[in-house]
């Protein structure tokens, strides 16, 4: 038995696991002093602070209070509500209510995990692709329109639709690999104006005649036929949005373990992300390996955005992962804290979405904007890409984990 | 790190990408002439005219309108591209082959505005208002090169800057939120100096101090700054609509030279932030090719070893460039918000990005930045305008365009420039 002193001495010693559970801990306090800087109410207690002996008092309180209420209902929001849970054991009633913020959570995570596998693949091949929103964008477009324009029986339509997901995303992802391979243009400039392009491509789709919905001068799609969607886990009564998504991006998460671990592609990936020179000089074609990589990360990314559409809203229009929901960009903040790895991925999913979801929640009850928690998971990540900061914050001794070393080539290349 | 690229690179390709090149803008012209050109129909003609919009400081000297046949303008317009096809064929042009694809995008267009505009035809606008688009591609460019050169100070020191973006985004709020209270563009361009240069400070602490990959902390800070300012945007800006009343900063017309026609409102009747451009890009040119400064700047960023053996300190440099670098997106953020007014979360639409493959496509050079910056700005403007013409091409397709050409000169460039050999590369003295 480790006994304190034994646990102290892990905690020391920087796992990585310490590393990101403290670079959680400071990304809370990042967001809390952005929440304490721009809330007039805090200001206002501050501003008064020295005209009574009781006013410094009174501000810290009025401080913890908002803060507090802040980061209590991203708790609520996005986990579980004590009261209600415990109305609900006891009384056995509003069991949807208690289960609600754990089901949005799952649910939001879903596509997350997917698109932030597919970020890491690359990232595990020395590559970076910013694109995966736009690859996700392109495959929620694929699906939409293979499952509101085609009409098979449902055994089929519904692989079908997933599978023009991955397609599109595929598109998506051969235009960086293929340019990078074949006239060496760099994958970040290349998938950062794709996306851009993909959200204007989407708009072109959704104004025009066979995907816009009937009778409408809004980007708004059809919406998917009920065979060619993502039923809902405990069934459509239940109220809870959690939906067979799961079960996508459990086998995208055992694939990209078979993937990355087990197969000679991903050996190649990895012996290239890790040493470009060593790959080439033992016989891997670079050539083929940074495109399948593409290709791979450009499907699950287009897999992801299908999944989204399926599981929840089964229509698109202009705000499809735009802006704040752009999942392909909390992808590349999710891998980084999952040091891409598929396991770490889906720990860091389920924490960036209960971020999300209850950003939303904290929006409701306080006011404060759900975007405080992108700003959040960005310091997160940014605590956890600089390891060694964080081990000078918290004093602690070694430094195990290695810091996140993502080569990504520079412009030349 | 070079490898997967260089590999690329030596493999020779069956068709040579400068012919591939060559052909593709032989084939642009050519649809120019024969799609465009021959058959618009019963000898239809388009009217250019150069009186600016804004005539608030006085107009220039009046310049006639001038009616072209549309037919014989095409076959013009398309011939020049075919020319420049044929000088990319027959002088085996390698290096210039993308710049020959840009001054291409830019015929093209104007031959599209041309038919477009064509009377009689479907167009509503019956008139190409030559001067307008001049006014509105300098706008565009200006706020290009501020990135720019913001990407030419950093990556001269060896650091990537990929933050422009967000730097342009923070500079823009808080360049708008200053001027809003205080109704002074002076006050905001030092509100978003300071932010920039903040930012800087932010991706220099962690790639330099911390070793960090420097696009990928680049990309996480503008991750982070994009949702600062959405946050900002609902939290202080919705309640408070007086601190983003959307000003946009008047114009500095310089006396006498405003007078001469295109050239004068283009040039001469500007916001102080043009004005400013100007200044920079030469005191960057200047500074970094003419000056003991420059020199140790461009050392750290090709051999930083060999410059600390020398004594120079690698990190201050890197520092000094990053935070100034820095700064100046930061002040190119307060210039969009001088010309574009209100600030709405996503507002600057990738432009930082664009900036910055306009550096790559200028060769880390500030004069090169400049003419790609013209370039992109001229090409975007141009497809943003068509949108007022009845063109056949959907909003949504043309608004694609700047990404596209930047997607596309990318993919021409690389191999062909040659970035500064520590660029991207964390230093450390083991």
């Amino acid at each position: 038995m480790p006994g304190l002193r034994g646990l102290w001495d892990r905690y020391r010693s920087a796992s990585p696991v310490t590393i990101a559970l403290l670079a959680l801990v400071l990304g809370l306090v990042v967001g809390a002093v952005i929440i304490v800087a721009t809330t007039p109410a805090i200001l206002n207690a501050w501003r008064g602070a020295f005209h009574s002996w009781g006013a410094p008092g009174h501000a810290l309180k009025v401080t913890f209070d908002n803060v507090g209420a802040a980061y209590r209902s991203i708790f609520t929001g996005s986990i579980v509500d004590p009261p209600q849970f415990w109305h609900s054991v006891t009384t056995g009633k509003g069991w949807t209510a208690s289960l609600t913020p754990l089901s949005e959570t799952l649910t939001y995570a879903i596509p997350l995990v997917i698109a932030s596998i597919a970020v890491g693949i690359t990232f595990q091949t020395g590559l970076f692709n910013i694109g995966a929103n736009g690859q996700a964008i392109l495959g929620g477009v694929a699906g939409v329109a293979v499952a509101t324009l085609v009409h098979l029986p449902m055994a089929l339509h519904l692989p079908l639709t997933l599978l023009a997901g991955i397609a599109g995303g595929v598109v998506g992802g051969a235009i960086p690999g293929l340019l990078k391979a074949y006239t060496g243009a760099h994958e970040v400039i290349v998938t950062l104006m794709f996306n851009y392009v993909a959200s204007y491509f989407m708009l072109f789709c959704l104004l025009s005649t066979p995907l816009q919905l009937p009778d409408q001068t809004n980007a708004i799609s059809r919406t998917m036929p009920g065979g060619t969607q993502l039923a809902p886990l405990f069934g459509t009564a239940s109220g809870l949005r959690v939906n067979y998504g799961i079960v996508v991006a459990l086998a995208v998460t055992l694939f990209a373990i078979w993937l990355l671990d087990r197969s000679s592609i991903g050996f190649e990936f990895r012996v290239t992300g890790a040493n470009p020179h060593a790959a080439r000089a033992s016989g891997i074609n670079a050539r083929r390996t940074l495109v399948t990589s593409f290709l791979i990360s450009g499907g699950l990314a287009g897999l992801a955005g299908v999944t989204w559409v399926a599981g929840t809203t089964h229509y698109i229009d202009q705000n499809f992962l735009q802006g704040s929901a752009g999942i392909g960009f909390t992808a590349i903040t999710v891998s980084l804290l999952g040091r891409n790895r598929p396991i770490g991925i889906v720990w860091g999913s389920l924490l960036f979405a209960a971020l999300e979801v209850g950003g939303s929640n904290m929006q409701a009850n306080t006011g404060i904007p759900y975007d405080l928690a992108t700003v959040i998971q960005s310091a997160i990540v940014i605590f956890v890409a600089t390891p060694v900061l964080v081990k000078e914050i918290f004093r602690l001794r070694a430094l195990r984990a290695e810091s996140v070393k993502v080569a990504t080539a520079g412009w030349g290349s | 790190m070079t490898a997967l690229a260089s590999t690329a690179a030596r493999v020779r390709q069956p068709l040579g990408r400068t012919q591939a090149i060559g052909w593709f803008i032989v084939v642009v012209g050519l649809f120019t002439v024969f799609g465009m050109g021959v058959g618009t129909g019963t000898a239809p003609s388009s009217t250019l005219t150069f009186t600016p919009v804004d005539v608030s400081h006085g107009a220039p000297w009046h310049l006639g309108n001038l009616t072209l046949p549309t037919e014989w303008t095409l076959v013009l317009l398309g011939a020049v591209i075919v020319a420049l096809g044929a000088e990319v064929l027959v002088r085996r042009l390698a290096k210039g082959a993308m710049v020959r694809v840009g001054l291409m995008a830019i015929v093209f267009l104007v031959a599209v505005l041309v038919w477009a505009s064509r009377q009689p035809g479907p167009s509503q606008v019956p008139f190409i208002n030559v001067t307008a688009i001049l006014v509105g591609s300098a706008a565009i460019t200006m706020i290009l090169i501020y990135g720019s050169l913001s990407g030419i100070l950093c990556e001269r020191a060896g650091v990537v800057n990929i933050a422009i973006e967000g730097q342009f985004l923070g500079g823009y709020l808080v360049g708008e939120m200053i001027d809003s209270a205080t109704n002074n563009w002076l006050l905001a361009t030092v509100g978003g100096l300071v932010i920039g240069a903040l930012m800087g400070w932010l991706l220099a602490f962690l790639a330099i101090r911390y070793l960090s990959d420097q696009i990928i902390v680049g990309v996480v800070i503008v991750t982070m700054f994009t949702g600062l300012a959405s946050y900002f945007n609902s939290w202080v800006l919705t309640p408070y609509p007086n601190l983003n009343n959307g000003n946009i900063a008047s114009n500095l017309a310089i006396p006498g030279l405003m007078k001469i026609p295109i050239v004068g409102p283009t040039f001469f009747d500007e916001t102080g932030f043009f004005y400013l451009m100007l200044v920079l890009v030469g005191l960057v040119s200047f500074a970094l090719f003419r000056t003991r400064w420059g020199l140790r700047v461009r050392a750290v960023g090709e051999h930083p070893q060999a410059a600390a053996s020398v004594g120079i300190g690698v990190e201050r440099t890197r520092y000094v460039n990053v935070i100034l670098g820095g700064a100046v997106a930061g002040v190119g953020g307060v210039a969009f918000a001088a010309i574009q007014g209100q600030f709405t979360p996503s507002i600057t639409s990738g432009f930082g990005y664009i900036a910055l493959a306009a550096m790559i496509f200028g060769r880390w050079r500030p004069s090169g930045a400049v003419a790609a910056c013209t370039l992109f700005g001229v090409s975007a403007y141009l497809a943003y305008n068509l949108q007022s013409y009845q063109v056949p091409i959907s909003t949504e397709i043309l608004l694609m365009f700047p990404y596209l050409i930047t997607i596309a000169v990318s993919a021409g460039l690389v191999g062909r420039v040659r970035p500064p050999a520590a660029d991207g590369i964390p230093y450390s003295r083991e």
